[in-house]
């Protein structure tokens, strides 16, 4: 059944309600090592929710959810950051009153090395994504693109081996989005795992390698992307409605 | 313990209940319009209450003489406050927090004036109706066999309670079956949804700022006939209360914050009667943390504003 | 800016880099320990040369308890509004101590602080409530402690008199221990606002659930925060009864004595290490000047500074410098 030998990450099951609303039912998705895994779906689709649940901002109702065999059901956010999960938000989440240099400290924080080495990784990190020259300035005076860079920068300072995305590209310039998708794929080849949500099919198609549809919580369906493409499904989701 | 300190309690607490409820109201409908929390809450009572007393001084009349006159230059009052001091806010990087201090900055700054108006004693209101007390029942064998006792209830305070019954029967009836007030309990219930549908939210605001401080105002004088003097450092206790009030009804809904009210009086009055002083004065505070802590959307749930 | 990633350096050829950034460190530091130092020379002459010590000791005070309170208010984002119960607490542990107890002042008065730190303890639940919530609670905990200590037996607490142990203690000595847990606190902040605890809290302040998917323990930062800031108050209220000699249960409960605190600090600048010490600095200055001038006008001029700050400063003196220009940064902790 499973489209991957080796998965990292396993949700199996996955409900979530909030009052009477079932805002993720029986979800079961698994993300490969090493791959791009897309989430598509519509606004409301649970997409989000479902990325909330596996990075433990929202405690799932049902089900399991499994990284590197290991249980994540009941942990804190910082508990699966530390095991290996870090995240971006749909809206960035800069901390606005910090330097760039101490955005990207912390995620840091709980790593052996000194100070000076970590300002060095620091400043590394900020030259990965052409925001060194901004290094002392706070995260308030970003661009929303350059905001978005250096989320994208923070997270890799956890040194996390899966990445949830939540919409990188959403409300980014075309350049940029060429610089974003270019530093996924590179991190890729590091080894590094994703799971990639978005409504913006082109960027989807073009990165993952296995795509599972999102509507009314369900996953609908999955498969390559060209299964996904033609899948009827997926069309009246997006279109039918 | 004598029955008819029970009784003279449970009629206290229906008379400041009836206060702690209306002052609870029109905080509460700052605090849910505008996420405005108003730190100075009880000057804005206490204002009421100086005017009354201006009133009653100069002219011997009764202080409920002042009602029309007080709402009337509290709700404009309260516009212009609005608009000089709240649009300013959304710009603070934690807008319900820098209100709070701004408007205890405001409540520093209205004790400071009334005292430079008006001196820094208590004034006694000495306006008295005629007759004085009324008795509402006799209560036998009051004070041992054979010596029965009568309980007495000032008029003043009977006067207060009809006159503030009527009041939030009208402001029940406004919020809930008039057009303005259904815009208000809207702009509570999701303060975006309700600009999409076409209404202007700056001047309902300040609508709403105005209606509460001159509801505010109008507590303060019907607070002269229950304890008929006034303090310029009697507005802190009354904010404490308020907020005590609607942190009980739930945050943000005057309908809740009436139930509060009677529930916080019938509680302060009996306790006054059934504790020492300091334990007394705690029995609110400790209701209020614990229900923060335990039931934080209030005691009568969210179903009490539909 | 067509593909910008060519021109990206990697991370081994970075790695000499971080100089400038130490040089920074080294002017932040030097100009803050040079304040430091300005300030206990400055201070310690007073009774010397028979300065006005009341005016010193309220700076000393309000810069300590500004300081306290920036640790949780600045570095975590909460307001506790009841901050005095702390002081509070100090103030009367202290003068029981002395008192009842006959344990000598300098002893008392950090017995006062670790009480402080277990009611910190037991007010830790409060930190799981955000924004207002937090802010009321706080304030109704103050209160509770108050009528609590008033409940107190009378040979204890000395009831509504309060207490007197200004026989056991001695003044110049009180001051010079404000001077002592004022330095203590300038310390601890430089060192927090420098250690990886203080880029936890502030990364909190900013975006707690962030910060929690970064890997930072939201609620144990937030802990220490509380602890430190509770300690450090505690401490001030112990000092302060040992320079007046006298307080009750409305002294040492002020309302006031959290409203200067949070006052002070955000005149400075919240959130910074330096604002405190310059939100106090001006703020007592002015209020010496127009108390001489209008005695009446007292309240009403801190009513309208806070107001006033809120509005148009909410940044303070060091935040809004800094923010119009950002490379003051380098200079201010």
């Amino acid at each position: 059944m499973s489209w991957t030998s080796d998965p990292i990450l396993v949700v199996d099951g996955l409900v979530k309600r909030f009052g009477g609303n079932v805002a993720v039912n029986q979800a079961t998705l698994e993300v490969g090592r090493g791959t791009i895994v897309g989430l598509i779906g519509i606004n409301g689709a649970g997409k989000s929710t479902l990325m909330n649940c596996i990075a433990g901002m929202y405690r799932a109702d049902e089900g399991r959810v499994e990284f590197d065999g290991q249980n994540l059901i009941g942990l804190t956010p910082h508990e699966i950051a530390a095991a290996g999960i870090g995240r971006t938000f749909q809206v960035p989440r800069t901390f606005e009153r910090l330097t760039l240099i101490d955005n990207l400290m912390i995620p840091m924080l709980n790593r052996p090395e000194s100070e000076d080495e970590l300002i060095a990784l620091a400043e590394a990190g900020l030259a990965e994504v052409n925001l060194h020259d901004l290094k002392m300035n706070n995260g308030e005076e970003l661009s929303g693109g350059q905001q978005k860079l250096l989320e994208l920068a923070r997270v890799m300072m956890l040194e996390p081996k899966l990445i949830l995305l939540d919409e990188p590209f959403a409300g980014v310039n075309p350049t940029l989005c060429t610089l974003i998708t270019d530093k996924i794929l590179q991190m890729k080849e590091a080894g590094i795992s994703f799971l990639l949500v978005s409504h913006d099919l082109t960027s989807i198609y073009r990165l993952s390698d296995h795509i599972y549809v999102l509507n009314q919580g369900e996953v609908i369906c999955e498969g390559g992307v060209d299964d996904i493409r033609d899948d009827p499904k997926v069309v009246e989701a997006y279109l039918g409605g | 313990m004598s029955s008819i300190l029970l009784y003279n309690a449970l009629i206290g607490g229906l008379v400041f209940g009836a206060i702690y409820a209306l002052i609870g109201a029109s905080l509460n409908v700052m605090m849910g319009v505008l996420r405005v929390v108003n730190f100075a809450h009880g000057e804005f009572v206490l204002i009421g209450s100086f005017l009354a007393y201006s009133v009653f001084s100069l002219t011997g009349l009764n202080p409920l003489a002042a009602l029309p006159v007080v709402a009337i230059a509290m709700f404009f009052g309260g516009v212009a406050a609005y608009y000089l001091l709240i649009p300013r806010l959304r710009y603070s990087d934690d807008a319900e927090t820098s209100s709070f201090l701004l408007m205890f900055g405001v409540s520093l700054m209205l004790v400071s004036s009334i005292t430079w108006i008006y001196g820094a004693d208590i004034r006694p209101v000495n306006f008295s109706f005629d007759p004085v007390n009324i008795a509402l029942l006799t209560v036998e064998d009051a004070y041992g066999k054979g010596r029965d006792g009568k309980v007495l209830v000032p008029t003043a305070r009977l006067v207060a309670l009809v006159i503030n019954l009527a009041i939030i029967a009208a402001m029940t009836w406004f919020i809930y079956r008039t057009l303005p007030g259904k815009a208000l309990r809207g702009a509570i219930m999701n303060r975006d949804a309700i600009q999409v549908v076409g209404i202007d939210i700056d001047r309902l605001s300040a609508n709403a700022f105005g209606l509460a401080a001159a509801l505010a105002g109008v507590t303060g004088v019907i607070l002269t006939l229950v304890i008929p003097s006034v303090d310029p450092n009697g507005g802190a206790p009354l904010t404490l209360f308020a907020f005590i009030v609607i942190v009980l009804g739930g945050l943000g809904h005057p309908i809740g914050a009436l139930l509060a009210g009677m529930l916080f009086g019938m509680v302060e009055q009996f306790s006054n009667v059934l504790l020492p002083q300091s334990a007394a004065q705690m029995v609110g505070f400790v209701m209020l943390v614990a229900v923060v802590m335990f039931k934080p959307e209030g005691l009568f749930g969210r179903k009490v504003m539909r | 800016m067509a593909d910008l990633s060519q021109t990206a350096p990697t991370a081994t050829g970075a790695l000499g880099r971080g100089s400038d950034i130490k040089r920074q460190r080294r002017i932040r530091r030097a100009i803050w320990y040079a304040l430091i130092l300005a300030i206990v020379i400055w201070c310690a002459m007073v009774p010397v040369r028979d300065g006005n010590l009341s005016i010193y000791f309220a700076f000393m005070l309000g810069a300590t308890m500004a300081t306290g309170l920036n640790f949780v208010a600045g570095f975590t984002g909460y307001m506790p509004f009841g901050y005095v119960a702390f002081y509070g607490l100090g103030s009367y542990v202290t003068g029981i101590a002395v008192k009842l107890l006959g344990i000598p002042v300098y002893l008392a008065v950090p017995m006062g602080g670790c009480a402080g730190i277990l009611l910190a303890l037991a007010f830790a639940p409060t930190l799981r409530l955000s924004g207002i919530y937090f802010a009321i609670v706080s304030l109704s905990l103050a209160i509770i402690l108050q009528r609590s200590i008033a409940l107190m037996p009378e040979e204890i607490t000395g009831g509504s008199l309060g207490m007197n142990i200004g026989v056991l203690t001695d003044r110049i000595q009180g001051y010079y221990a404000m001077l002592v847990v004022l330095v203590m606190a300038l310390l601890t902040a430089s060192w927090l606002a420098e250690s990886r605890l203080g880029r936890s809290l502030k990364a909190i302040r900013e975006d707690a659930e962030a910060a929690d998917a970064m890997g930072v323990n939201v609620v144990r930062s937030r802990l220490y925060a509380w602890l430190v800031s509770a300690f450090f108050a505690s401490l001030v209220g112990g000092v302060q009864a040992w320079f007046t000699g006298a307080f009750d249960t409305f002294t040492a409960f002020d309302v006031l004595v959290t409203a200067k605190a949070i006052i002070y600090a955000m005149a400075g600048g919240l959130g910074t290490v330096i604002g405190p010490v310059v939100g106090t600095v001006v703020l007592v200055w002015a209020d010496e000047l127009v108390w001489r001038a209008f005695p009446e006008l007292n309240s009403f001029l801190l009513g309208l500074v806070i107001a006033l700050l809120i509005l148009f400063a909410p940044r303070g003196i060091i935040g809004t410098l800094i923010r119009r220009y950002p490379r003051l940064r380098n200079y201010f902790m």
